[in-house]
């Protein structure tokens, strides 16, 4: 681009190739512009939140009064106490529990089946963002050892027609029943009576009791993946010639008065329009009852807005809980934050004294605040890992989330505890009643947005404009060099008739334009390298008994081998040791396409997931913007120019950390077999990248030598 | 110094089939892949005409004596059925399904980056030629300056991810291919029934290619690629100028300038291609009509394969702009859209035939392009062939401009187009506009790159008379 622009200026240019020519002949100063102003309306977000509105209007959410008694709350009481004694019960195993909670659900009347599943290690599937969740999910190698059994007890709507549901997920250890367990199982049993009784219901209920002995998260993604991936009996056979046929539906059964009622096959019911996790939590909170939410599912993906709207608006106005959603709490006491917090407001009470109208100040008390949960919000975004089992419903387009309802004090008195009950009950009814009167999907509220409160929210178009200031500076700064590079050009063509030069030589006699070929063939193979690097990992898991730490170290020298033989394979394109001269415009070309591939990957990055790109972002481009081969800096010994290679050398380590940060933590976790392969992948780009970048940058440290 | 040469020139070779072989290896473990490469699945690179499960389907079907095109799942050539269908359903236990139907798609795409290759060689030759006869001994005897662009072109062919993909993804777009290339070659070559062949073949398997038939008859008339006739005439005046007129010598020189010019338009290659159109046209129909005699005959043929391509039908979502148009617009206005879209194609032909006829060869590839921009169900494939054409025309667009920027585009394009697919249809966060704005920007990349590349060619041609020019006004 940049070169045609610089060619035809004689001829007085249209005014936008002028404005072309202008940026690119400036793109220092733009540059750092951009970058300030990227990052000023990066630390502006808080102040820039909208409140939330609740923008499906069929939702109506509060309308009706509630029919949650008292009487449920006594029903709850009276599971939670049979669950306690169970548990105190020394012979009571998993299946006494689920065997109670079967038969407590088959007394309402619902569809009880159960669900056996076996929890299975996570694998790295290099190719799985792009493919359906799970696709290929049939020939794992289980251990038939371990299994879980989900319960699951489905309401059928008398207005409904069976296809659409509503999902309440209970999680809880079938070993050993926590207190706060029993409560939550409390809770959604006593929702789930009143919903047998009532009229109103559209939509099926489903109450999924998940098994967590091998985690909520392992627990509610089986059944999810049996819900949507139909087992023929084929395969069903082949998976009871897998495991022996263990007789837990027929001990079940035995045990089991209600035995008419259960059911050996997979019971469904339609589509899910919703999930609900619920948990309790208590005596953790000073102040008063409050819910926390939890959305963030993997890759950065949040529920549709409006779920979160309506648990934020009953839970506030209808029930009065103090609604909380995850922070940074090292930020919250930050100096630096409350300054520029209060310069915020300070700026805001100016603007509101100049004209009243403008009201875009906030105290600074809030800023901090704000600013903390936006941080937490892009960290967990970032980092892609599902804080909750709701992860596992949003693979299959289902927005959920994890409702965390904590009391102030621990529930021992009776009161108390009834008062409790009383309101969860009615907090979750309210949100399936409203649930309950959509008609379509959640559609119409955004899908990509960033909270700062649980009733403030940032945008997509709103924190975009950070992100593409931010990045502008990259594409610009890209012509500029390459332009640059074909201006240099006359001056070695000069040069040629002395000797030293016939490598110049040599090179000016490929076309013209594709001079750049080469520096693509570089840029390409580190970028080669780093996605080999980050693969890596997938074939190390594969071998068998291996400690992280070993593991580790395989990967280490495994990744730092392939770089030479990949070098070795496309016909050596790396000279390090050359003595000839530094080319400076093979470095301008070299880095104008590192800068584009950088763009390319950053901009392809922030439509997968915003959070990951932002914080790629702040750390590359710095970087790419001052990369500067370290050998011709040294030789000219000025003070600024030191300068610049110290930036160069602390930008460079500090790109290099957080990738090895996060590679380090992504191993452990990953070996431990925790995360989500999505996990994986973010972890290969961002990797990929950096490695690009830093290999990048120490290919200009070797030059020096 | 002159077995040094021999060895370079050996080792150059050796690179090149090293490098052909790597590519073969390269797509051999692709196919052993584990499935969830599944690209056979993506709307990049299986349209409803390319796609081989369509084509199982389809066989299939004629196997319980159906009709193939029942039920809108088969839109190809009764030919293609014929010959690939036994491949679909054959299978090799403990190997991957369609391992036949991908070992002919490998050979497909050798065979082609051959063609390619000879064409390259053949347009190689035409161009030293020619500019030894303009006397541009600077320019043709510069060491290394004439790259092989044959070769270029073959591998650029090979190594494309583009073609790479269509060819492993279970496509028939490299068979599609295959006759137009091959058409192209038998026009170089001016082999007037190969090239008849590959032209009835690829209007046969996907109708676009017939308006290849201007390119091909300016080939057998003109002989390939040369500089406009123009600057023949002038070298040939300047030196007619140089001399004294009454020179016998110079005379003879003249006559033997004016037989090594064949810039005269020979009809007999052109009717002999005609004929053989005419031949090959009717044995492929008489093939046809006696595959589908019990389904309804040529005309239910016609309407389910020409008819499907052209009324735009399947508006499943693809890379081209024409599914996302035609899903918005009224109803009663579908007819004169229809008209207008594929009316573009044939406006651009004969403007471009006029200021391009001197280079049939680059108005083939320009062609290709266009069609490949504005033809209702596009396919990566489709790509990967004009830009492996591209390749040959390494010399004459040695300085196109906005290389790195089309460059850096077509990457760009290439991984963001799955990337919002999978937005929009898994994770429910897109919508179409989010797919689409992917592909209007593939097409503006396919137009600029369009511009550019014909720019490029005239701005050689004036290059080449610059010098002729000088010539003249020195001796005026």
């Amino acid at each position: 681009m940049a070169e045609s622009e610089a060619e035809v200026p004689k001829a007085k240019p249209r005014p936008i190739v002028r404005l072309g020519i202008f940026l690119i002949s400036h793109s220092c100063l733009f540059s750092v512009i951009c970058c300030t102003a990227g990052v000023l309306t990066l630390l502006l977000l808080p102040v820039l939140a909208k409140n939330t509105y609740i923008s499906e209007n069929a939702l109506m959410p509060g309308s009706a009064n509630p029919m949650f008694s008292s009487q449920e709350v006594s029903e709850a009481n009276r599971l939670v106490k049979s669950l306690t004694s169970l548990d105190s019960k020394p012979v009571g195993s998993g299946i006494e529990s689920q065997r109670l909670i079967a038969e407590y659900m088959s007394d309402l009347g619902a569809e009880i089946s159960y669900h056996k599943f076996y929890p299975r290690s996570n694998q790295f599937h290099p190719l799985h963002f792009f493919s359906y969740p799970d696709s290929g999910s049939t020939r794992e190698n289980v251990s038939c050892i371990s299994h879980g059994l989900n319960t699951v007890g489905i309401i059928r709507a008398p207005r409904g027609d069976g296809k659409e549901a509503i999902v309440l997920v209970t999680p809880y250890n079938s070993l050993k029943v926590g207190p706060g367990e029993a409560l939550s199982l409390g809770i959604a049993y006593s929702v789930f009576s009143l919903l047998t009784q009532v009229t109103w219901l559209a939509k099926d209920i489903i109450w999924l009791v998940a098994d967590s002995r091998y985690g909520e998260y392992a627990a509610v993604n089986a059944w999810l993946r049996d819900y949507h991936m139909p087992v023929f009996s084929g395969l069903s056979a082949l998976k009871a010639e897998i495991c022996p046929v263990s007789n837990v539906h027929n001990e079940l059964k035995e045990n089991s008065v209600t035995e008419r009622k259960i059911n050996d096959g997979f019971r469904r019911a339609g589509t899910m329009a919703t999930a609900l996790v619920i948990k309790v939590t208590d005596g953790s909170e000073h102040f008063e009852d409050s819910l926390s939410i939890y959305a963030e599912a993997s890759n950065g993906q949040m529920p549709n807005l409006d779920l979160i709207n309506i648990v934020n608006y009953l839970a506030v106005h209808r029930q009065g809980l103090r609604v909380k959603v995850e922070k940074m709490r090292s930020l919250i006491n930050c100096k630096w934050l409350k300054i520029l917090g209060e310069i915020l407001q300070s700026l805001g009470h100016v603007a509101k004294s100049l004209n009243p109208q403008w009201k875009f100040g906030i105290p600074a008390k809030d800023y901090v605040e704000g600013a903390a949960t936006l941080a937490s919000s892009l960290y967990y975004q970032a980092l892609g890992v599902p804080t909750g089992p709701h992860g596992a419903f949003r693979d299959y387009e289902i927005d959920a989330i994890t409702m965390e309802i904590s009391s102030r004090v621990a529930l021992n008195n009776k009161a108390r505890k009834n008062d409790f009950l009383l309101r969860g009950g009615r907090l979750i009814e309210g949100v399936i009643r409203t649930v309950n009167n959509l008609l379509e999907k959640f559609h119409q509220s955004f899908f990509l947005y960033l909270l700062t409160s649980p009733s403030k929210f940032v945008s997509v178009g709103v924190y975009m404009i950070a992100f593409a200031l931010l990045v502008a500076s990259l594409p610009v700064v890209a012509a500029s060099l390459y332009a640059d590079a074909h201006k240099v050009d006359p001056s070695f063509g000069i040069d040629k008739s002395t000797p030293q030069a016939s490598a110049t030589d040599e090179l000016s006699i490929t076309p013209r334009s594709c001079k750049w070929l080469n520096a693509a063939k570089k840029v390409f193979l580190v970028h080669l390298w780093g996605a080999v690097v980050s693969f890596l990992p997938y074939f190390i898991c594969q071998i068998p008994s291996c400690t992280p730490t070993t593991s580790f170290v395989v990967w280490v020298l495994l990744s730092s081998f392939s770089l030479p033989i990949l070098s070795l394979i496309l016909g050596s394109s790396f000279s390090y040791g050359r003595p000839s001269q530094p080319q400076k415009r093979d470095w301008t070309l070299l880095k104008s396409v590192t800068i584009s591939a950088a763009f390319i990957g950053l901009c392809l990055m922030s439509v997968i997931n915003f959070a990951t790109a932002e914080i790629g972002a702040l750390l590359m481009v710095p970087m790419c913007l001052m990369a500067q081969p370290l050998k011709l800096d040294i030789r000219s010994r000025k003070l600024r120019k030191f300068l610049r290679v110290a930036c160069n050398l602390a930008l460079g380590f500090l790109g290099f950390p957080p990738a090895g940060f996060f590679v380090l933590k992504g191993a452990f976790e990953g070996f431990g077999g925790i995360t989500v392969g999505d996990f994986w992948s973010w972890l290969e780009s961002i990797w990929s990248w950096s490695s690009a970048t830093y290999l990048y940058i120490g290919w200009f440290e070797r030059t020096r030598s | 110094m002159e077995p040094k040469e021999q060895s370079k020139e050996k080792k150059e070779k050796l690179w090149f089939w090293n490098w052909v072989i790597a590519s073969v290896i390269f797509r051999l473990v692709l196919i052993y892949f584990p499935k969830n490469l599944n690209l056979a699945s993506r709307p990049e690179v299986s349209t409803p005409l390319t796609s081989l499960r369509r084509l199982a389907e389809g066989y299939w079907l004629k196997q319980l004596s159906m009709s193939p095109y029942a039920g809108s799942m088969y839109h190809g050539s009764p030919l293609l059925l014929s010959l690939l269908g036994p491949l679909t359903v054959k299978r090799i236990e403990g190997q991957p399904d369609h391992l036949l139907c991908s070992l002919v798609f490998v050979i497909a795409d050798i065979v082609n980056a051959m063609l390619i290759r000879a064409t390259g060689q053949n347009l190689q030759m035409e161009y030293t030629r020619s500019l030894k006869l303009l006397d541009h001994v600077k320019l043709s005897e510069k060491p290394g300056k004439i790259i092989p662009s044959g070769d270029i072109a073959a591998l650029v062919y090979l190594w494309n991810p583009f073609t790479i993909v269509a060819c492993v993804g279970l496509s028939t777009s490299p068979i599609e291919n295959l006759a137009i290339i091959l058409s192209l070659y038998g026009a170089c070559k001016r082999q007037a029934p190969l090239a008849a062949f590959g032209w009835v073949i690829a209007t046969h398997l996907s109708l676009y290619p017939a308006i290849l038939i201007i390119p091909m008859i300016l080939l057998l008339g003109y002989g390939t690629d040369t500089p406009p006739r123009k600057l023949f005439l002038q070298r040939r005046n300047v030196e007619v100028g140089d001399n004294p007129p009454n020179d016998r010598c110079c005379e003879r020189e003249e006559v033997v300038h004016r037989s090594e010019v064949p810039h005269v338009f020979s009809w007999r290659p052109v009717i002999h291609f005609f004929c053989w159109t005419s031949l090959w046209s009717v044995y492929v129909l008489v093939l046809c009509g006696i595959s589908v005699k019990q389904y309804g005959g040529l005309w239910e043929l016609f309407k389910r394969t020409y008819g499907f391509m052209l009324t735009v039908q399947d508006l499943s979502p693809n890379i081209g702009v024409l599914w996302y148009f035609f899903a918005e617009v009224f109803d009663f206005f579908r007819n004169f859209f229809l008209i207008v879209f594929h009316g573009n194609i044939l406006f651009m032909m004969l403007p471009l035939a006029i200021r391009l006829k001197h280079r049939p060869c680059f108005l083939a590839f320009v062609y290709i392009a266009i069609s490949s921009m504005l033809k209702s169900y596009p396919s990566v494939g489709d790509s990967a062939l004009y830009l492996g054409l591209l390749g040959l025309f390494v010399n004459e667009l040695a300085d196109m401009q906005f290389s790195f920027f089309l460059f850096c585009g077509y990457v760009g394009v290439s991984l963001l187009s799955p990337v919002m697919h999978n937005l929009w249809i898994w994770r429910g966060t897109g919508n179409a506009n989010f797919y689409f704005a992917t592909a209007m920007a593939y097409a503006c990349l396919q137009i600029i790159l369009v511009v550019e590349s014909v720019s490029a060619m005239l701005n050689h041609d004036r290059k080449l008379r610059k010098p002729l020019t000088e010539l003249q006004d020195g001796k005026n």
